[in-house]
């Protein structure tokens, strides 16, 4: 127990006694604050410019934050500091566009116009940003707070009672999982996560000689990880875009503006009345987040509709859809919440659940010095486990973080809604030269840039075909995990062709996996 | 009037072509450019060879090409075929691969014409060289895309253009030693 | 700039063979032509990768040659010999493998374009600090314990991290009358990760076991080079409990094949003087974490690696029977 306190104060210290950037007034500000303050109001800024999502700004950033930071194990808090700072500010920033122009700045911010814009159209959107805020970081918060004690936890048990071949079967439930909640079906879910498989198996076998390789030379190390995750996820959503853009340039503008009244601002109760509300979201965005691949869109749908379903009961509660602050309260309390929760099989098991996820473990994957994954949280006998301390540094930032959303979050979205009228026509072009540059840049090849754009096409396939893509980037981090721990398993079995269904616990394991590629398909 | 179960909408198209693209790799991709195979005997006991891994994935692809013909066994969105968006995809790519030709000829050609005893290879970390290439393939594939989308060509396209090249070198190239812009890290 | 003074270098080459003036001469005039491009065979953030990157850095302070290092990871450094034989053979294209590269790999890879007589060895910078490691307090902290632990019927899982490693694992368990289970896991990281978890008994690293051994959280129960380990002067040498081959190795610089003598004298001395200057990082870091340089050049390089081929053409032998 003092060894565990011992190392969260470490992860604080990793935080507040890192390098300083400059001084104010004789008391040095860590490089990690600065980083975390700035990836905050990017993704703020971000999440309130429609066209533009928090994985995007989080992808384009991470080869300038390597770039600037290096590869060395000191690197890791800043540059994480950057993207939590984004993923936080992201979520709340979305809100923006949504509330003041009826235009969701991120996907998941599609339900709070419901209630926040015609609030807004009734003269009150300080009021409606307010709640927006409240709701949003305290949903964040909560899961934070799930994640903090749950990852340490899970892992513990995961490397306790797990064995390889167990190890083995759980990559398979969290695939199968994420195949099966994602997207219009199964079927396309499936192949999104074959196409995945197939693409990470490239070249990157046992065999000195490289397999599947075509006799293309420059395949010889396999696809660019880079190149394939933001080819697919970023390249192919601005050809998708530009695309729409093209055929009605005026698609993403903002349509009808509000302007506020003299009685704008929480009113009187207001608290009162979302507080239910807010935790029975975070409740349910927590939950959802945990697992893999649902993401937030789902819970923000799930909290308002069972919000939406009370409020009727009531008799003289204000029906949403007419301005209800209980209907900006219960989309932005869950959708933020799955924000933290998402970490949580991303700490412990190194298994991403979504797009901002997927950045955290190409972060770490790159600088080196941290793999997400049960071995984080270890405490050696005799020995400081660094990996421990920076994990418990990130939590630190994620709390610090929460506390600027608290207090100068609500200012920074006031001021950021007039980014809601850069004209996308100009931005999306911008951001693929520099999507391009930043993987060239880090991968010092013209093969890479080539091969995102060919990503990027098969990324505007995907979405033209409704085939979900996050489950094709989820597959392709997990099948090197995957094929590795299979043959450490049947290696370490003494080649027992038999060894996942050589204990119960990864029997049942297997029998979840098949399970949700039944049931969990089914129902849509 | 076809019966609707027999109509060939793009999702059952879709799983038809991923079915016969995942047999087609099963048969003679995965075993041809594989060295071990599925299992291999090696050190005195069998291993798992370079080939099971791909060859499950392509399995599961299959399956997955199976699932979506069966999922739409009954009723399907006929989709809306659009040649224009295809057309409008194949434009888009044009201009990026002009634009990226253009990124890793031009500064070579320049050393040709103006440094004729020098290589580009040499000069690649020296200015000017190494920024025409970038400074040209840039600015073209953010003016040709914005004047693209907007369906017109306007100076502002080109200013863009202008600023996001220049302020890509400066980040990037300005600011770090130790980084090279397109294309000369290939040199 | 520098290109005024390839026609004089030429002329400086000519008279070398007409009148063979000693080399060291010019190598010292040697001067590369353009930047030179310093791939790393190793994942970026890493030790090796770390170790070279600070090489880079220390030639260019010391030279003022612009180094520009650049990663080419996987396949056992194969990959960057295919990408090195791509580049022109003129001092501006160099790589950092292990030797292993290029004598186990390349010859099991059966492609004779791999074969290192196809490069030029340019200089070594570190020895392997191989041990054979297991958690310390548990059933495997000694290789009698190892022994006795199979001989009771236990099936004891031995992490490798490379094939040649494995091979080794295999020709140890032959000699010594052990069938061991050998899992093949990634790096010396993933072995540690493996002993610490639990997933597997026993298993090689190179090096990366030196602090936990320190701390007392490990053990090295036998060694795989010549020299005593640094940490554990006491683990008995692998050929000492029955093998026929020690597991050694070095961390090198390599260059394209047919690169002029000059131009491999000057980098190798270059190599050799950042290595070797206890001024630098990256001395500071090869004696911190790598057991202290280890700089071998010219003659003594080709001799060590013509020997490490015939090791590895045994050992391929041996497993193979």
């Amino acid at each position: 127990m003092t060894d565990l306190l011992d190392y969260i104060g470490l992860g604080m210290m990793a935080v507040m006694n890192g390098p300083a950037l400059f001084e104010i007034g004789g008391i040095g500000l860590p490089i990690a604050l600065v980083m975390l303050a700035a990836g905050l109001f990017t993704g703020i800024a971000v999440g309130a410019t429609p066209g533009l999502a928090g994985p995007m700004a989080m992808a384009i950033s991470l080869p300038l934050l390597i770039s600037a930071f290096g590869f060395s194990p000191d690197a890791l808090l800043p540059v994480f500091a950057f993207l939590i700072g984004i993923m936080k500010g992201a979520t709340l920033g979305g809100a923006v566009p949504a509330i003041l122009f009826n235009l969701p700045g991120t996907p998941d911010a599609m339900m709070t116009t419901l209630d926040g814009h015609p609030m807004a159209r009734n003269g009150q959107p300080r009021r409606a940003l307010r709640i927006a805020q409240l709701s949003s970081v305290a949903g964040d918060s909560f899961s934070d707070i799930v994640l903090f004690v749950c990852a340490p936890f899970l892992a513990v048990v995961v490397e306790a009672y797990l064995d390889l071949p167990e190890k083995t079967a759980l990559l398979i439930l969290s695939i199968s999982f994420i195949a099966a909640v994602m997207g219009a079906s199964v079927g396309k879910g499936l192949l999104s996560v074959s196409l995945g498989l197939v693409v990470a198996y490239i070249a990157s076998g046992n065999d000195l000689s490289p397999r599947l390789t075509l006799g293309f030379d420059a395949l010889d190390a396999g696809v660019p990880l880079i190149a394939a995750i933001l080819g697919v996820l970023i390249v192919g959503e601005i050809l998708a875009t530009l695309e729409t853009l093209w055929r009605n340039n005026r698609a993403l503008d903002v349509k009808t503006e509000a302007h506020g009244t003299a009685q704008d601002g929480l009113a009187p109760g207001d608290l009162k009345r979302i507080t239910p509300v807010v935790a029975r979201g975070a409740l349910i965005g927590t939950v959802i987040g945990a697992l893999p691949g649902v993401g937030s869109t789902l819970a923000a749908t799930l909290s308002y509709s069972i919000c939406a379903r009370r409020a009727k009961r009531i008799p003289d509660a204000q029906p949403f859809g007419t301005g209800a602050p209980e209907g900006i309260a219960a989309t932005e309390a869950a959708n933020s919440a799955v924000s933290g929760a998402n970490l949580i099989p991303v700490l412990s098991l190194g298994i991403p659940g979504n797009a901002a996820a997927v950045f955290l473990i190409l972060a770490a994957d790159s600088i080196g010095g941290f793999n997400p994954g049960p071995a984080v949280f270890a405490m050696p006998e005799g020995e400081t486990n660094p990996q421990l301390v920076i994990a418990f540094g990130i939590f630190t930032l994620m709390a610090i973080g929460n506390l600027l959303n608290w207090t100068v979050g609500g200012a920074v979205m006031r001021s950021m809604s007039v980014l809601a009228k850069v004209p996308a026509t100009r931005l999306l072009p911008v951001v693929l030269l520099v999507s391009l540059t930043a993987i060239y840049v880090q991968e010092t090849s013209m093969f890479a840039v080539w091969a995102t754009l060919v990503f990027g096409v098969l990324g505007y396939a995907m979405r033209r075909l409704a085939v979900p893509v996050l489950p094709f980037v989820i597959a392709f981090i997990l099948a090197g995990p995957l094929e590795r721990s299979a043959r450490e398993a049947f290696a370490a079995t003494g080649a027992d062709p038999w060894f996942l269904f050589s204990s119960p616990t990864s029997v049942i394991l297997l029998l979840m996996a098949l399970a949700a590629l039944v049931f969990l398909g089914r129902q849509r | 009037m076809r019966h609707p179960s027999l109509r060939l909408t793009p999702s059952r198209m879709l799983g038809a072509v991923v079915i016969v693209l995942a047999v087609l790799a099963l048969l003679v991709w995965v075993p041809n450019d594989t060295v071990s195979g599925y299992v291999q005997s090696k050190r005195g006991r069998v291993s798992i060879g370079d080939a099971m891994a791909p060859g499950l994935a392509f399995g599961l692809m299959a399956l997955s090409g199976a699932l979506i013909l069966w999922e739409t066994r009954k009723s399907d969105a006929p989709g809306q075929p659009d040649p224009r968006g295809p057309a409008f995809l194949a434009v888009m790519l044009g201009i990026c691969v002009v634009a990226l030709t253009v990124m890793i000829w031009a500064g070579p050609l320049a050393v040709a014409l103006f440094a004729p005893d020098e290589t580009y290879r040499n000069l690649r970390d020296a200015a000017p060289w190494k920024h025409i290439g970038f400074a040209l393939g840039g600015t073209g594939l953010v003016t040709a895309l914005v004047c693209l989308v907007e369906h017109r060509f306007s100076r502002l396209a080109l200013l863009i253009g202008l600023a996001t090249v220049a302020v890509l070198i400066g980040v990037f190239d300005l600011a770090f030693d130790d980084l090279l812009l397109p294309p000369n890290g290939d040199q | 700039m520098t290109h005024f003074f390839k026609p004089l270098l030429a002329v400086a080459a000519l008279c070398a063979t007409a009148i063979t003036t000693p080399t060291a001469t010019l190598a010292q005039d040697w001067t590369p032509p353009g930047p030179i491009t310093m791939y790393i065979g190793f994942a970026a953030g890493g030790g090796a990768d770390t170790q070279a990157r600070l090489i880079a850095q220390g030639i260019e302070e010391k030279y003022s040659w612009t180094v520009i290092p650049q990663q080419a990871p996987g396949n056992s450094g194969l990959t960057l010999a295919a990408e090195l034989a791509k580049a022109p053979a003129d001092g501006t294209a160099i790589g950092m493998v292990v030797s292993e590269t290029m004598s186990y790999s390349s010859q099991a890879s059966g492609d004779p374009a791999f074969g290192y007589e196809n490069f030029t060895m340019l200089a070594t910078t570190a020895e392997f600090q191989m041990g054979l490691v297991a958690m310390a307090n548990g059933n495997f902290d000694s290789w009698d314990k190892v022994k006795g632990a199979a001989e009771a019927g236990t099936p004891i899982r031995f992490a490798t991290a490379s094939d040649r490693q494995a091979d080794m694992a295999w020709h140890l368990g032959q000699k010594v009358g052990i069938d061991f289970n050998i899992v093949e896991v990634r790096g010396g990281k993933g072995v540690m990760d493996g002993l610490r978890g639990g997933d597997v008994d026993i298993g090689w690293v190179a090096g990366a076991q030196s602090k936990p051994v320190q701390q007392g959280e490990m053990v090295n129960i036998a060694r795989g080079i010549e020299a005593p380990l640094a940490d554990s002067p006491d683990a008995p040498m692998i050929t000492e409990l029955g093998s026929d081959f020690l597991l050694d190795g070095y961390f090198m610089f390599i260059a394209p094949g047919g690169l002029e003598p000059a131009a491999r004298e000057a980098l190798g001395a270059a190599i050799r003087d950042v290595a070797e200057d206890g001024a630098t990082d990256a001395n500071g870091l090869l004696t911190k974490a790598f057991g202290g340089a280890a700089v071998r050049t010219g003659e003594d390089l080709d001799a060590y690696m013509t020997q490490a081929n015939a090791d590895a053409a045994e050992l391929m032998k041996a497993v193979a029977e």
